[in-house]
């Protein structure tokens, strides 16, 4: 039975099958130099503007809808969400302020859908009944609820109507929501009710359109030869799936893939990346932001403070203990900054901030003692009336970079005698837990809108998202004013910022850039940091 | 015959075999590094300088590399030495036993009693266990080492009692047992005087193999926040600690990885001779 | 206990009867699951880390319109009359029926699992006789520790390893996915299959290591214990060639844990091993069903489920069924 002849038939058989896998792509079919192939972590299964709502609330819906629907007009390079005299001319060819509650656009009359009708003012006053409408679209009627009106005069101008003065009405209007087809669409469909034909093939006015989707594989995209700012040279598109993050990484450096919208930790990754001459690394300023939320109420019952961390001078103590500078290179390598405040890279408010403080275990001491902790028994760790200080630290199980970082806490805070224990949860349950407060210190990780105004969710006595109970009225009137300014407010939020960490409510660990990575067979690589790839129709090949 | 001589018998059975020697020497060593080295191994939770010392290779003074964190990664296989095997020590023989127990009841006394068991393995197999373990994190957010060992153990036995029931029935109209049963022996004895030697060769199988799958189940678990909790080291838990470094820092993942390796093959070495040794059929 | 006609009846009744258990646990087991499902934490609904959550109200609408507002018994029964015609529902996540859901990846998990049951119930089968037959020998010694070290390796990393040299280092193979996108639907038949081949090797063959160990070792034993055994010596005594008796024979008993195995394999054959399902990019159920988990999607969390359990208690009945047929000493019990 066994022998030297049978295993070598075997081996010959392994060989055979491996010789005729190849042989498929060795006819030459399988590469195409005007397609672009990109590898994200999850499939796109509703790609339409007013049904990304609950579970459809996700990054990669966003950039597939991005390159199927256009907006009326897109924010500058910079990201500044507050001038509206450089917001960039799209489906709207021109606008103009008929006073300081009502903007007018004027629609590009050569706009066109995929299917042939043109682009009018019924669209988007449709669109935005839907956007506005909070049984329909919660997330969208929140972000627009100082819409107050959207009408059309004739078939080519939409007029918009806010209910008070503020800086970012012009990115309201134009950035949350693209407008749909309302000849396509039924009025009242909702994302758990979706209309299934226009979902399988859906129809817009953007650079591509919709080829075909394989489920949990890959979605393929056309590039429309109609399009009104003109045809993309990239003629196919492609966001191919690979949730596992080294899947992603092998087929990029296979050259499966041509881009990838974030080569992850570990740092070592980008440098395996950059070792392909074939690719490119393109960093780009990212809207994330980690940070370590200390939670002021008790976790029990939240009308009573924290016992330990309602304490600003054991919150300080923490941040002084923690060194974030070390952390964010050991992590992130040269792709990341320590904030200041909450402002991850791309929030345009943290230019001209102040560079953040390093640790300062000495001091740290200091706080903790003069605030009645220190070792009485010698174990390492500091009491006081009895008790150890102790916290617990929640993170979800998920984030490879928050496992990572909440050993280093751990370690750095244990030092200068505070015992953390690290609660790592499961996602939901990270974010129930989170949701009602049961928590101490909260690994946080945020990503933030291009608008500052965001901030206000998170960091305002009553944001929908504070659930810390931290409540600064000095800040809240800040936030107020400096919304409310038409411009000029770069000051007003330097002082939030500066206010937000003097009371020290979290310690703002890691503001990360993205790094993206491109074949370098394509030119004019142009990577928005609100809208990854956006302008892929401008790109070229060479 | 007592129950140590008994484990004399079986040693030097084992010992006998070649395959049994490389085993037991290698077993040995395995836990002679676990139990006696870690007092001289620095500290498996001290991260000395997490950007400069961070992720080094094996060289001088870190005989085998750094982690991620700049933490020393002898002293954590060490150390995490202990921890895992004492976990899949005694979770195995926790359900080897059960298993062996509901297989032989079921096997024999058929009917009612057969079917009832069976039925509850197969519900029990058909719920996956990440649904169990979801429970459990509801109740549990952090579980004690004891209660881990019991889960663990009181759910890897349904595939043994289905094996060993396999082996009952196939054995329950031989002659030795039979006879057991006309010369008026009781059904307990017959179970386990006579079967039960008979099915020590499955059991002891599925058992060594056991051991290995219970280490990666553990490492399956820290996946849920459920295993051991950090900064204490186990193989399973620096496995996944090093998964994202498996290609740029190999050394992270290798040195647990091998160790559980070089365990379980010594442990199934071990197994496979004591099963010829039980079964004088093989021999 | 009779033979001839009276055969048939007894093992009729005792099949119905076992298939009629089998469907009662499946019916307890998917209760369960609904139930358990949904007493773990989490909302399918919020949104997993954004800065900007949903409010209360915002939550209330979206949960009225999943209808995951209602009472549990009403959920469940409103989800056991929509079974009763066939629908499973509509996937939160995928906002599509689970049917169609399942429907697109159970083949690409069948392929994958069917392979490796392949690979393994003739590889592994005749390695393991191999080693019984050549026992004690070198080859015996080499491919138990070889099986071993396979067995012992996690399948991820071992999925990782094979990826990264075969696919990325080598190119060989394509480290992942299951089709190349760019292959439009008019491409060549021949292509799309050599296609297809290329990037089912490295995934089978990863699970293919990490589990022949298993099937080899419980082959071995059985043969081992059965060689010897007295009818096989008698039929060696009544001068049958040794070819024959170990084929019919040896074989024969000694695919009982073997059966028992396939029994227990089944339902691996469905979810497939998700790490390698992950690590590969395999668009399979293991993986659907893992993300489903995750996500707390209930509708497709049931369907998933139910399918599993389905297949284990089948799995069950079968090698029930087939001891029965196999060996008449044990149908007469």
């Amino acid at each position: 039975m066994p022998s030297l002849k049978s295993g070598l038939a075997v081996a010959r058989l392994a060989a055979a099958l491996v010789a005729l896998a190849r042989a498929g792509p060795l006819a030459g079919q399988s590469h195409d130099r005007d397609a672009l192939v990109i590898v994200t972590g999850q499939q796109a299964t509703m790609p339409i503007p007013t049904f990304m709502e609950g579970p459809a609330n996700l990054t990669a819906n966003a950039d597939v809808a991005d390159q199927l629907f256009l907006r009326l007009a897109e924010p500058p390079p910079d990201a500044m969400t507050t001038d509206e005299r450089r917001f960039v001319p799209v489906l709207a060819k021109s606008w103009t302020r008929r006073d300081s509650l009502t903007l007018a656009f004027d629609l590009d009359p050569r706009a066109r859908w995929h299917d042939g009708h043109p682009v009018t003012a019924r669209d988007v006053v449709f669109t935005f009944e839907r956007a506005r409408n909070s049984e329909i679209a919660p997330k969208l009627a929140g972000l627009l609820r100082h819409v107050a009106a959207v009408t059309a005069e004739g078939d080519r101008r939409v007029v918009f109507r806010f209910d008070r003065v503020y800086a970012e009405q012009f990115y309201d209007a134009t950035f949350n929501v693209s407008p749909i087809p309302s000849h396509l669409v039924p009025a009242g469909a909702t994302v758990a009710n979706p209309p299934k034909d226009f979902v399988a093939n859906p129809v817009g006015d953007g650079p591509y359109r919709w080829v075909r989707s394989v489920p949990g594989q890959f979605i393929e995209l056309a590039a429309n030869p109609d399009f009104l700012l003109g045809a993309p040279r990239i003629k196919r598109l492609f966001f191919r799936t690979a949730a596992e993050t080294d899947a992603r990484i092998n087929l990029l450096l296979s050259g499966e893939a041509d881009a990838i919208d974030n080569i992850s930790t570990p740092v070592a990754n980008v440098e395996r990346v950059a070792a392909i001459p074939d690719l490119r690394i393109v960093p780009l300023a990212s809207p994330l932001l980690g940070y370590l939320l200390f939670n002021q109420r008790d976790r029990t019952d939240r009308s009573k403070p924290h016992p330990i961390l309602s304490d600003p001078n054991v919150r300080r103590a923490i941040a002084l203990a923690i060194d974030r500078y070390p952390i964010v290179r050991s992590v992130f390598g040269q792709y990341g900054e320590v904030p200041y405040g909450p402002a991850s890279q791309a929030l345009w408010i943290r230019h001209g901030a102040p560079k953040a403080a390093g640790a300062d275990t000495a001091q740290a001491r200091r706080l903790l003692v003069k605030s009645g902790w220190f070792d009485r028994d010698g174990d390492g760790i500091v009491e006081r009336d009895g008790r150890p200080l102790e916290l617990t630290l929640s993170f979800p199980l998920t984030s490879e970079v928050r496992k990572q970082i909440a050993s280093q806490v751990q370690e750095q805070l244990r030092r200068i005698g505070i015992r953390i224990d690290l609660a790592r949860l499961e996602g939901q349950v990270w974010i129930d837990r989170r949701t009602r407060g049961d928590f101490d210190i909260d690994f946080s990780s945020a990503t933030q809108d291009p608008t500052p105004s965001g901030l206000t969710q998170s960091w305002s006595c009553h944001g929908g998202s504070n659930v810390a109970g931290y409540c600064d009225p000095v800040v809240d009137s800040l936030l107020d004013r400096a919304i409310a300014m038409r411009s000029g407010s770069g000051p007003l939020w330097q002082e939030i910022l500066r206010r937000i960490e003097a009371s020290q409510p979290a310690v703002f660990v890691y503001a990360p850039s993205f790094v993206y990575a491109v074949n370098r067979r394509f030119t004019k690589v142009v990577l928005r940091p609100e809208s990854s790839w956006l302008l892929v129709r401008e790109w070229s090949t060479r | 015959m007592g129950l140590t001589d008994f484990i004399r018998q079986l040693l030097a059975a084992v010992w006998r075999r070649p395959a049994g020697r490389v085993g037991l020497s290698t077993l040995g060593i395995v836990l002679i590094a676990a139990l006696a080295a870690p007092p001289f191994l620095p500290d498996p939770a001290a991260q000395p300088d997490i950007v400069e010392q961070a992720s080094l290779p094996p060289g001088a003074g870190h005989p085998f590399g750094t982690d991620q964190l700049s933490r020393d990664i002898l002293a954590r296989v060490a150390w995490g030495g202990r921890i895992s095997l004492a976990v899949a020590g005694l979770a195995v023989v926790l359900s080897a036993t059960i298993g062996a127990g509901v297989g032989l009841v079921a096997g024999y006394l058929g009917g009612l009693v057969d079917t009832a068991l069976m039925r509850l393995v197969d519900a029990a197999l058909a719920i996956p266990r990440l649904f169990i373990l979801l429970l459990l994190l509801v109740v549990w957010e952090r579980i004690p080492l004891p209660a881990l060992i019991l889960i663990l153990g009181t759910t890897g036995w349904f595939g043994t009692s289905r094996l060993v029931r396999g082996e009952v029935l196939r054995l329950r109209h031989e002659p030795f047992v039979t006879g057991a049963e006309a010369l008026g022996a009781r059904r307990t004895r017959v179970m386990f005087r006579h079967l039960f030697p008979n099915t020590l060769g499955p059991l002891l199988v599925a058992a060594t193999l056991g051991v290995g799958e219970v280490i990666l189940l553990e490492a399956g678990l820290s996946f849920l926040g459920l295993g051991i909790q950090p900064p204490t080291p186990s193989w399973g838990g620096m496995i996944l600690d090093a998964k994202p470094v498996l290609i740029t820092a190999p050394w992270t993942g290798l040195f647990p990885g091998l160790a559980i390796v070089v365990t379980v093959l010594a442990v199934n070495l071990v197994g496979d001779a004591l099963a010829g040794a039980v079964n004088p059929r093989e021999s | 206990m009779a033979s001839g006609t009276g055969v048939v009846h007894p093992v009729t009744r005792w099949l119905l009867r076992r298939a009629a258990q089998a469907g009662v646990t499946l019916v307890v087991v998917t209760v369960l699951l609904f139930f358990l499902m949904r007493l773990a934490p989490g909302d399918p609904l919020g949104q997993l880390g954004d800065e900007r959550q949903y409010t209360q109200a915002q939550l209330a609408v979206l949960r009225h319109l999943y209808h995951t507002d209602q009472p549990l018994l009403r959920q469940l029964a409103s989800w056991a009359m929509a079974l009763l015609h066939g629908d499973l529902g509509s996937s939160f996540s995928e906002h599509r029926p689970v049917t169609a859901l399942i429907a697109e990846r159970l083949p690409a998990t069948l392929q994958l699992g069917g392979t490796v049951l392949l690979v393994n119930f003739t590889l592994g089968l005749w390695l393991g006789a191999v080693q019984a037959v050549r026992r004690g020998g070198w080859i015996d010694r080499w491919l138990t520790t070889l099986s071993l070290a396979g067995f012992a390796m996690p399948s991820f990393w071992l999925g990782l390893m094979l990826a990264w040299l075969v696919g990325v280092k080598w190119r060989l193979l394509p480290p992942g996915g299951i089709a190349n996108p760019l292959l439009g639907p008019d491409t060549p038949w021949w292509i799309l299959a050599t296609d297809r081949l290329a990037h089912l090797i490295l995934p089978a063959a990863t699970l293919v290591i990490v589990s022949i160990a298993i099937t080899m070792r419980y082959q071995r034993r059985a043969m081992l214990e059965v060689l010897p055994l007295p009818y096989i010596v008698a039929a060696r005594a009544k001068g049958l060639p040794e070819s024959v008796v170990r084929r019919h024979h040896a074989w024969r008993n000694a695919l009982f844990p073997v059966l028992t195995l396939v029994g227990l394999w089944l339902p691996i054959l469905v979810t497939g091993s998700v790490f390698v399902e992950a690590v590969f990019a395999w668009p399979g159920l293991g993986s659907l069903a893992a993300e489903a988990i995750g996500r707390r999607d209930y509708p497709l969390l049931m369907g998933t489920g139910m399918l599993v359990s389905a297949m284990v208690i089948g799995g069950g009945l079968l090698t029930d069924v087939a001891y029965a047929l196999l060996d008449p000493r044990v149908r007469w019990a």
